[in-house]
């Protein structure tokens, strides 16, 4: 019906106008597609052939066919990293999604009263600059006077070195997360719930079921769309994770807390090696592209259901 | 009468849950604005919320006199605001094209529309930096501006708000020999303003916040962003004089505006964030 009104706009207009008509949508759209093939596609196909070579930006590159990728694999800080990284996503994963989850079911609860202050007190972070925040847990996290270790210090026991000890550096940064993304998660999720209908719960206390079942049998089931996308989101996040690590631990101690992308920064920015950079743009690029698309067949799920 | 008790103690059990856990959302918040009216030695001085010896606005002077501050404030409105505006028309006039009209090859630019989302920045980090050097844009403006203008996720946003429009207004507005643009400008703008509302705020707050990106491109006092300077702050410093009571106060000056701003508006950023992942 809409593409009969406008072709019968097209006729009511005739001649220039309706050239005009069929070149406007292109015009409207090319601002997208210029600085698109300019500042993206033209970069990632640089990068993708510049992982070829070994360049420092300054002589000639040497093409050097796979050899960065042979070093990246056999490279112990890369595999690091890469582990490191992967701790960061899989706590996302079981602590921060399931967190979420429950703060969402909670807040969409009919008993609770001034329910938008609490929701707009949990969003906050969401806005809030990471580096602003990083800062703040910086101080939080100090050995001998932070707030962190405030009940050890009290009771007269060990402080833990935060910042300094290789495993409960990682735990810092997880910690930093989950409070900068707990709040995001827990917004996608209340969406989720809204489109729960509201009588399988009513139909549910008919029969006698308890909260917890409720939870289990009604709402987890319900949601799942909402859970795989949102699971996505954390994994390419994570991912992509560079801020928090870099300002609060500078990748430290002795790497335990460097991301990928800080690895990638550090090798290609502070010691132009640009070809092996490239390289490791690359793997990042292939994992995020298979994520992507997981997300995209998600998106194809939402459809359906809408 | 039990059954009523047990369902209070859940309502109670339930409110003490929710308020906790939002007051420890807020903690590092309220300790951050606190903490910049104290002095370093007063912020690492246990427990956190004995108030200063004297409450000053010391940090904040000392952040004005001493440092760039301004310069980076200034920097950091103008690159998100300039940016902010572009994204605005550029992503609403795509928008309006792939929601209204049809035209030879549009599933095709809409399928790489929807791809190009999967490149990640990091990618093209460094080749795009390398981009920025060889166009001597490194340490201009322009880096901060031009790339970032007509982002592919706001395309998407403004077609879903521009979908919802009647096509009537737009042929009624056509038969009254309205050109197309002035169609986009007088029928469509008008109808959309919540969704622009809420690209606005995703992209100011983006460019806002963003780190890596004007931490590699920008160099120099007078060129840098807030989130970069208030870095700088403690890596210049030597380790035993980090001026924490300083950066507090920067932290609070780039956050509190921020946080006021969403809880104004807080029902647009919602909505755009959850466009996507409900609606599809």
């Amino acid at each position: 019906m809409v593409q009969a009104a406008m072709t019968r706009g097209r006729e009511a207009r005739g001649g220039g106008g309706f050239q005009q008509h069929k070149l406007a949508p292109y015009a409207f759209i090319s601002p997208f597609y210029v600085l698109f093939a300019f500042f993206f596609l033209a970069p990632s196909l640089i990068a993708l052939v510049l992982s070829l070579f070994r360049w420092d930006g300054i002589n000639d590159p040497r093409f050097v066919l796979a050899r960065n990728y042979g070093r990246l694999v056999s490279d112990k800080v890369f595999a690091q990293v890469a582990t490191n990284t992967a701790i960061y996503a899989i706590a996302s994963l079981l602590i921060v999604l399931p967190l979420a989850l429950v703060l969402a079911v909670l807040l969409n609860s009919k008993s609770l009263r001034f329910s938008n202050v609490w929701r707009a007190m949990y969003f906050t972070p969401v806005v809030t600059s990471t580096v602003a925040i990083t800062l703040v847990f910086q101080i939080l996290y100090s050995r001998d006077t932070g707030l962190l270790n405030a009940p050890l210090i009290y009771l007269g026991l060990e402080p833990i070195y935060w910042l300094g000890d290789r495993s409960w550096a990682k735990v810092a940064i997880i910690i930093l997360i989950a409070w900068r993304s707990t709040g995001l998660l827990t917004i996608y999720f209340l969406a989720g719930l809204q489109s729960i209908p509201e009588e399988l719960y009513e139909a549910a206390s008919i029969d006698g079921a308890s909260m917890l079942q409720k939870f289990f049998r009604i709402t987890i089931p319900m949601l799942r769309p909402i859970i795989l996308f949102v699971s996505i989101i954390v994994l390419l996040s994570s991912i992509q994770i560079f801020d928090e690590p870099q300002i609060l631990t500078q990748g430290g101690p002795a790497n335990s807390t460097m991301s990928v992308v800080q690895y990638l920064y550090e090798r290609g920015y502070t010691r132009l090696r640009l070809g092996f950079a490239s390289a490791v743009g690359t793997v990042l690029f292939a994992t995020v592209f298979i994520l992507s698309l997981l997300q995209l067949q998600w998106y194809g799920v939402f459809r359906k259901e809408d | 009468m039990g059954e009523r008790f047990g369902q209070r103690l859940g309502v109670v059990a339930l409110h003490v849950v929710v308020i906790s856990g939002a007051l420890l959302t807020v903690a590092p918040i309220a300790f951050m604005i606190y903490s910049s009216f104290k002095t370093t030695t007063e912020i690492f001085t246990l427990p956190p919320w004995l108030p200063p010896a004297e409450w000053s606005f010391k940090n904040y002077e000392t952040l004005l006199t001493t440092w760039h501050f301004t310069y980076w404030y200034a920097n950091s409105i103008i690159y998100a605001g300039v940016v902010t505006v572009f994204v605005l028309f550029f992503c609403s006039l795509a928008g309006f094209a792939f929601a209204k009209y049809f035209f030879r090859g549009k599933n095709f630019l809409f399928i790489i529309l929807i791809g190009s989302t999967m490149i990640p920045f990091q990618l093209i980090l460094i080749p795009l930096f390398i981009l920025m050097s060889r166009i001597d844009w490194v340490n201009h403006p322009a880096s901060m501006i031009i790339p970032w203008m007509a982002p592919a996720f706001g395309i998407f946003l403004m077609r879903q708000y521009i979908q919802a429009v009647p096509s009537e207004l737009m042929e009624s507005a056509r038969i009254d020999g309205a050109s197309e643009f002035r169609i986009y400008a007088q029928v469509i703008v008008p109808l959309v303003r919540p969704g622009l509302t809420t690209l606005a705020i995703l992209t100011f707050l983006g460019s806002w916040n963003s780190y890596i990106w004007p931490l590699m491109v920008l160099r120099g006092n007078e060129v840098i962003t807030l989130p970069v300077g208030i870095a700088t702050m403690r890596s210049q410093a030597t380790a035993s004089q980090i001026p924490y009571g300083e950066m507090m106060a920067a932290a609070t000056l780039v956050s509190v505006p921020v946080i006021v701003l969403f809880l104004m508006l807080q029902r647009y950023f919602i909505s755009g964030l959850t466009i996507g992942a409900v609606k599809g």
